[in-house]
């Protein structure tokens, strides 16, 4: 039996007649977080956060009110500088895409979690950093914290509360890179995005060399419940260490593709089941349990528990997760080759493995790819991603690696196919479009 | 980072309590805490491979080249990766593996190795770097035998000028950043960054601004690869052609370390050498790149006396040309001669100083010596009597770095003391260091000083001293340091004000000349009234103790004539002769008249390298040696002797001691001639007397007088001379010439209101002498105050208008005004 | 008092040899009429080599000065113009001497050469009555234009850039190496 384990929160109000709007927005209940954390001391709103257990939802999965209790909050040395609030909605991974939707159906989420957030930091301007591409995100956050203002929830002296809070929506240039904290910060600084050296820290040093907490924006959207519904209940959700709930976003060869909101633990095979299963006619392949830069999954780990916890266990991470189907017509080597590109394409150049492996890493995959391999490339990927892996600057290395390494731990047999046979002879391209007509499918094996 | 006070440089050991002890490679070693692991590697002895590395810029971590094993973080537990050691500072127990003794860093070193030569043209052959390339080494050392790489590299059109003398090869780059974080953090001249992403990554200018720095040599240096040359150097050698001699700048008066490179003869390139104490690793690109002067077509090569019948210079031989000297010399220092004036200027070593000095004193029996070639003054005479000459030591360039605040009166660092901006921009940069300019506008150099400028009028120096100690900004105290240059010479009183602000407040005190021998020649006693080691001519027992030391009865007791007075007399026909060492007229106060006197003074003789104006008119020229074909010895400001060996030999040049000591020696009524007849005679010689502790000379006590006041349409002339400048040692470095700023008119915006100009038109500086007419550019400067470079392109100020720092002219704009922007080296001269 | 055979034999029996010596092989070598031929690769004279179009394939890059054991090479290189080129690439020799006076013909200069462009020919007449002479300066040493090639300065006319004189992607580059005098 199979009891409805959605949990619709943050995107309760998704399918609501304009459901961006503010007035949408506060019928439904929004912004009493805000109310109740404005009566609360700023420790005790970062308690809450901390005895929920919410885990940043950006990948990392760091505990959130942790991540605020860092900031020093003396009135010397770094205390006593400015404190901001960044949000990071610079979603660009590939198969990412929680946080758009979220933005452009209830921008409010954010804004309300931004001020909610802020005011516990003890920050008086805060930054949403949007990545540039996704411009009708960029103008519906832009409205609704211009409603925001025009309500009285931001600017001087909110709701008579003596405390004063600017957002600022900033727009990305188009780079993967600002995903990354401290590249982000560059960014915003209006520096070229790249990575910076840590310590010191951002807590410590980030934005403008002051204390700053940079958060994910789904992270940032959960605090409003937490106030408004406690910490208990929150925490009631999920599984042990992975507490409450988040966005799972099903994308590929799915029957109904899109966001699944429900508690951390759920299976992919419960996913599966919400969604319609497989395309019709298909089976499963292999996954990606959070975005192209956490190690492949296959079908046997469908009832792996979607947590922090239980995707680790199984060699991979929770990440974003952005969970891509693949099935039996797709072909690994030219998967794992689009995502290499990718990486190619946003290496920021600051560091070499990242910069020149991915560089030489597409070359021996396009070969592949075509079927003209060598008998060492297989070995050959496999040594240039143990040379890119944790000797990088920043992780972006790291993800290149995880998906050259894991496609050839379960799929080698596709590789050394690809020192004879072209990839699109062994999986004909046509097949694995979500359009392909019947008559193609049968002709993978 | 905070100030504190151990950890300077140039103090003595101090005994550290704060040492953390870690092992590497099985090796347990203690160093001070904040060390990074690739330092304390080095420490014992092991060497790990790096690109981005270098110890004077900040740790980025971008090559990952120097990763390293570790075992153990100090916390019992092992870092899961290989970590860049170039980033990991120390920690308690913390234990580290090297390549040396780690499988896992000697394999990761490999693979990054492998990854940097994935993009690598491996051109070795073609490139200038080849044989002495950190790449090339390291992938020898740390690389894998055989690459693995057969697929396409990156390309790039090559290589591109990024300056006049800088070249970019893009393919040969490993994007370590040195270049750009040089320019960014030790030279302040951002002009190349980083642009593009990914493997197409490269360095970059901006589309309309060369890579404009003084010390953009200092990136080709530190490239570790052959991704920046200079066109200077572009294919001249290989590194096993080179004889390398460590040498000293003769540029300035900051004593940087360099090294020679010669192949078979001639000076191929140099390079700066490591010297904690003076410049670090940087120097100037007119240190660098400037050393063709000695070598051009009109280098003297023979002595050449002048032929009574037909007025020409004949070549001669050395005893010729000595005995001819000799003779008129010892007729115009007789009895009814008139005397002989001697002029040294400023390239001299302190050996040849003290040549001169001793041969004015002892064979010429005069105390008719200056070395001042510029605006002097008899307050700056007593000042460097009383507080420079034979001080030894002073404020050292440690002590500059410590300083909490800077006072700067008189001197533009980055233009006239390079390598004391480096060092004040460090201290800024990274203690906090406040500089304090007494200047008429915030230069570039002060701009990239963050110096607070205390807006001065040429004239008001004295004035802008004396209010300083009362103004609780500037809060100078005894941690703070009074810099003061050699132009406060043309303001009356102003060397009486730094004196009375540095006695008042505590601040130590140091004068920074402009040239490499005025501290040496202070020191030797090229002045008129002092003598070596800080002895003063009026002063009896000091004479009479150098007499001794001389073996001579008596040194002449009449105060000599400085510069100008030497000058006046030679034009009113009062002198019998000048002796004049590396001086050019155009240099002096007054160029005009410096002109007259030398074709009016009935025997001239002539110490120069080159043909001169000097030579021109020379009735003996003797050809001396440059300081690459000597050994000597320059005195920094400091007060730092800095020995320098001779570097090329077989020139038909001698240096100026041996010249000197030769007219000694054809004078038949002295039996000793000079007493010497090598630089290291004369500088053993020197040793002897630099001992004296008698009477010093009184401090000067002048009153300021106030500066000129400007009537309508005037405006006080404030001047100094630019780096890359159009003096004479620059001379046939095309490419470093290239990168000269131009020649400018700075004026207030209101001014170029008022004249309805705007930047880059014409504006014309006019006196009754004459006029220059240059493109106008905006300033923070007075209203009533215009400058001008005083030597550049197409510039010669003081011959041009007869005026310097402190007089007035009028601007105007000029006819026909060009188009904005168009300023550039279009400088001309009426 | 000799013997008979000290008397009469003795005098004559040293023509033996002679006449037995005359109907074997002539060891004697008529040089310098008649010269002999080397070894097909005795280290004799070096040269100087050429891509086919004329350009010489020296880049003066001092490696076998480097190289050399006995200093007897000296190179300077120098910046190819686009109005002035006499290498494919950036940089050519611009002089090149070999000091036969002290070169000991190792053949360690050319296996050091990274363009074959230096390369030793079986001429060994190497002498002369005065020092200066054997010192052999560029002209001395290139390989003479053989038909089609041009004399440099040209402008490349086997490729766009020196890679494809390098990887020989054009149809005739590779043949002027050799080329003999």
């Amino acid at each position: 039996m199979i009891v409805d384990p959605l949990t619709p929160v943050l995107s309760e109000t998704w399918d609501a007649e304009r459901s961006w709007t503010l007035e949408t927005y506060t019928d439904a209940g929004g912004y009493r977080g805000l109310e109740k954390a404005l009566t609360m001391a700023p420790d005790d709103v970062i308690a809450a956060v901390k005895d929920s257990g919410l885990r940043g939802r950006g990948g990392a999965g760091f505990p959130t009110g942790m991540k605020w209790g860092f900031i020093p909050q003396d009135d010397e040395g770094a205390g006593a500088k400015p404190h901001y609030l960044v949000v990071n909605a610079d979603e660009s991974e590939p198969g990412t895409c929680k946080d758009i939707p979220l933005m452009m159906a209830a921008p409010h989420t954010l804004v309300e979690g931004v001020i909610i957030s802020s005011y516990a930091i003890r920050a008086s301007t805060a930054f949403i950093y949007v990545r540039g591409e996704v411009l009708h995100v960029l103008r519906r956050l832009q409205r609704a914290v211009q409603e925001a203002y025009l309500a009285g929830h931001l600017g001087a002296d909110i709701h008579g509360s003596g405390y004063s809070l600017d957002v600022i929506v900033h727009a990305g240039a188009g780079a993967y890179i600002c995903g990354e904290e401290t590249a982000l910060l560059d960014s915003l600084e209006g520096r070229r995005g790249q990575p910076r050296l840590r310590p010191p820290f951002p807590a410590v040093a980030g934005l403008y060399a002051s204390p700053t907490v940079i958060n994910n924006v789904e992270s940032i959207a959960s605090v409003p419940m937490i106030l408004e519904r406690g910490p208990d209940w929150f925490s009631a959700m999920g599984t042990e260490k992975s507490k409450g709930f988040t966005l799972y976003s099903l994308s590929g060869h799915v029957e109904r593709p899109g966001q699944y909101e429900a508690p951390l633990g759920i299976t992919l095979r419960q996913l599966l089941d919400l969604a319609g299963g497989v395309r019709a006619g298909h089976r499963l392949k292999f996954w990606t349990p959070g975005g192209s830069s956490t190690p492949i999954l296959t079908d046997e780990h469908l009832d792996v528990p979607l947590d922090y916890e239980g995707i680790s266990a199984a060699g991979s991470m929770l990440g974003t997760k952005a969970l891509q189907i693949f099935d039996e017509t797709t072909s690994v080597v030219r998967t794992t080759l689009r995502w290499v590109e990718f990486y190619k394409h946003e290496s920021c150049g600051k560091c070499t493995p990242c910069r020149e492996g991915s560089w030489w890493m597409v070359q021996v995959l396009r070969r592949l790819e075509a079927g003209q391999g060598t008998a060492e490339d297989i070995d050959l990927l496999l040594d240039m991603s143990a040379n890119m892996a944790g000797r990088s600057f920043c992780a972006l290395a790291d993800g290149t690696s995880a998906c050259v390494d894991s496609a050839i731990e379960y799929f080698r047999d596709e590789f050394v196919a690809g020192m004879t046979t072209p990839a699109w002879e062994l999986f004909p391209y046509a097949a694995s479009a979500l359009h392909a007509p019947a008559d193609t499918v049968g002709a993978s094996r | 980072m905070t100030v504190t006070s151990a950890g300077g440089a140039g103090t003595e050991v101090e005994k550290r309590d704060d040492l953390v002890t870690l092992t590497i490679d099985d090796v347990e070693i203690s160093v001070p805490k904040e060390t990074l692991v690739i330092r304390a590697a080095e420490l014992i002895g092991v060497q790990i491979p790096r690109f981005c590395d270098h110890p004077l810029l900040d740790p980025v971590g971008a090559c990952r080249q120097c990763l390293v094993e570790v075992p153990d973080a100090g916390n019992g537990r092992p870092m899961p990766k290989p970590q860049a050691s170039c980033t990991l500072t120390v920690a308690p127990g913390m234990v580290v593996r090297t390549q040396a003794s780690s499988p896992v860093a000697d394999k990761a070193q490999q693979g990054i190795m492998e990854f940097l030569l994935v993009n690598h043209p491996l051109d070795c052959p073609v490139c200038d770097k080849g044989g002495e390339c950190p790449l090339q080494n390291q992938a020898m050392s740390n690389g894998r035998g055989e690459s693995r790489f057969l697929e396409t590299k990156r390309t790039f059109a090559k290589p591109i000028n990024i300056s006049a003398q800088v070249l970019l090869d893009r393919e040969r780059c490993v994007l370590c950043a040195r270049c750009t974080r040089f320019s960014d953090q030790i030279a302040g001249d951002p002009f190349i960054a980083m642009i593009d992403r990914g493997a197409l990554q490269q360095v970059g200018v901006y589309e309309h601004q060369p890579f404009e720095s003084y010390f953009s040599g200092n990136t080709i240096q530190i490239c570790p690869v052959g991704a920046l040359t200079s066109a200077g150097y572009r294919f001249r050698a290989r590194p096993f052609d080179l004889v390398s001699t460590p040498s000293v700048a003769e540029h300035d008066a900051c004593g940087a370390a360099i090294r020679v490179d010669h192949r078979r003869g001639r000076v191929m390139r140099r390079l700066s050498a490591d010297d904690p104490e003076v410049n670090e690793e940087w120097i100037s690109d007119k240190d660098r790149f400037a050393f063709t002067y000695a070598r051009q077509d009109d280098r003297i090569t023979h002595p050449l006396v002048r032929d009574p019948g037909t007025g020409e210079l004949q070549p001669t031989s050395w005893p010729a040309a000595f005995a001819a000297a000799a003779t008129a010399l010892t007729r115009a220092a007789g009895q009814d001669g008139g005397g002989v004036g001697v002029l040294t200027g400023g390239r001299l070593t302190r050996e040849d100083s003290y040549a001169y000095s001793k041969f004015a004193r002892v064979v010429l029996g005069t105390n008719n010596i200056d070395f001042r070639a510029r605006r002097h003054s008899a307050e700056e005479a007593q000042f460097l009597a009383s507080h420079v000459a034979g001080s030894g030591l002073g404020v050292t360039y440690a002590d500059l770095e410590r300083a909490r605040t800077v006072v700067l009166a008189g001197l533009d660092p980055e233009e006239e003391a390079a390598t004391i901006f480096l060092r004040l921009r460090k201290a800024v940069r990274k203690n906090g260091q406040r500089v304090f300019a007494v200047a008429s506008h915030t230069s570039r150099g002060l701009a990239k000083l963050s110096a607070t400028v205390l807006p001065t009028a040429p004239g008001g120096e004295a004035a802008a001293l004396s209010a300083l100690g009362d103004d609780g900004e500037v809060a100078l105290d005894s941690g703070g340091i009074l810099m003061v240059g050699e132009r406060l010479a043309t303001t009356p009183g102003a060397y009486t004000a730094a004196l009375a602000l540095a006695a008042r407040t505590g601040a130590r005190l140091a004068w920074v000349p402009r040239r490499a021998g005025d501290r040496g020649a202070v020191d030797a006693g090229c002045l008129p009234g002092l003598l070596p080691a800080g002895r003063t001519v009026s002063d009896a027992s000091a004479r009479a103790d150098l007499a001794a030391a001389w073996g001579v009865p008596a040194l002449p007791s009449t105060p000599g004539l400085d510069t100008d007075a030497m000058l006046g007399a030679a034009a009113a026909g009062q002198l019998g002769a000048l002796v004049v060492a590396g001086v050019d007229p155009v240099d002096l106060p007054d160029p005009a008249g410096a002109r007259a006197a030398l074709a009016k003074v009935p025997f001239l003789v002539s110490m120069e390298i080159r043909a001169s104006e000097v030579t021109e008119r020379a009735d003996v020229v003797l050809p001396v040696a440059p300081a690459v074909e000597k050994s000597g010895t320059f005195v920094d400001w400091e007060g730092r002797p800095r020995v320098f060996e001779q570097v090329l030999s077989g020139g038909h040049a001698l240096p100026d001691v041996r010249v000197l000591a030769g007219i000694a020696e054809a004078m038949t009524h002295l039996s000793r001639g000079l007493g010497f007849r090598t630089v290291e005679q004369a500088r053993a010689e020197f040793a002897e007397v630099w001992f004296w502790d008698g009477a010093r000379a009184h401090a000067p006590a002048v009153d300021a007088v106030e500066g000129p006041i400007p009537g309508t349409g005037e405006f006080v002339l404030d001047t100094w001379k630019l780096l890359i400048d159009d003096g004479r040692m620059l001379d046939g470095e095309p490419y470093l010439l290239g990168t000269a700023r131009p020649a400018t008119v700075r004026l207030s915006a209101a001014t170029l209101h008022r004249l309805g100009v705007v930047e880059g038109d014409q504006v014309t500086l006019r006196t009754q002498v004459g006029s220059v007419t240059l493109p106008a550019e905006t300033a923070d400067i007075p209203d009533s105050v215009a400058w001008a470079p005083e030597h550049s392109a197409g510039v010669r100020l003081r011959s041009s208008l007869g005026a310097g720092a402190g007089d007035l002219v009028t601007v105007s704009a000029a006819g026909g005004a060009s188009a904005p922007g168009s300023a550039g080296r279009q400088g001309g001269q009426a | 008092m000799p013997s008979l055979k000290e008397q009469l034999w003795d005098p004559v029996a040293g023509f033996g040899v002679t006449f037995r010596t005359m109907f074997r092989r002539v060891v004697t070598e008529e040089y310098p009429y008649d010269k002999k031929p080397t070894a097909p690769r005795f280290h004799g004279r070096h040269q100087l080599n050429r891509w086919p179009d004329g350009l010489e394939k020296c880049v003066g890059c001092e490696l076998c000065a480097w190289a050399c054991p006995a200093d007897a090479i000296y190179v300077e290189g120098a910046d190819n113009t686009s109005a002035e080129r006499y290498s494919p690439g950036e940089r050519y020799g611009r002089v090149y001497q070999i000091n036969y006076l002290r070169c000991i013909l190792c053949g360690l200069c050319i296996e050091a050469c990274p363009t074959r462009a230096l390369t030793m020919t079986n001429e060994y007449e190497l002498a002369d009555d005065n020092r200066a002479d054997l010192i052999y300066e560029k002209n001395d040493l290139l390989a003479p234009l053989l038909p089609g090639m041009e004399q440099p300065p040209h402008p490349m006319r086997l490729g766009d850039d020196e890679k494809d004189y390098y990887r020989g992607t054009t149809p005739t580059a590779g043949a002027g190496e050799g080329a003999t005098s």
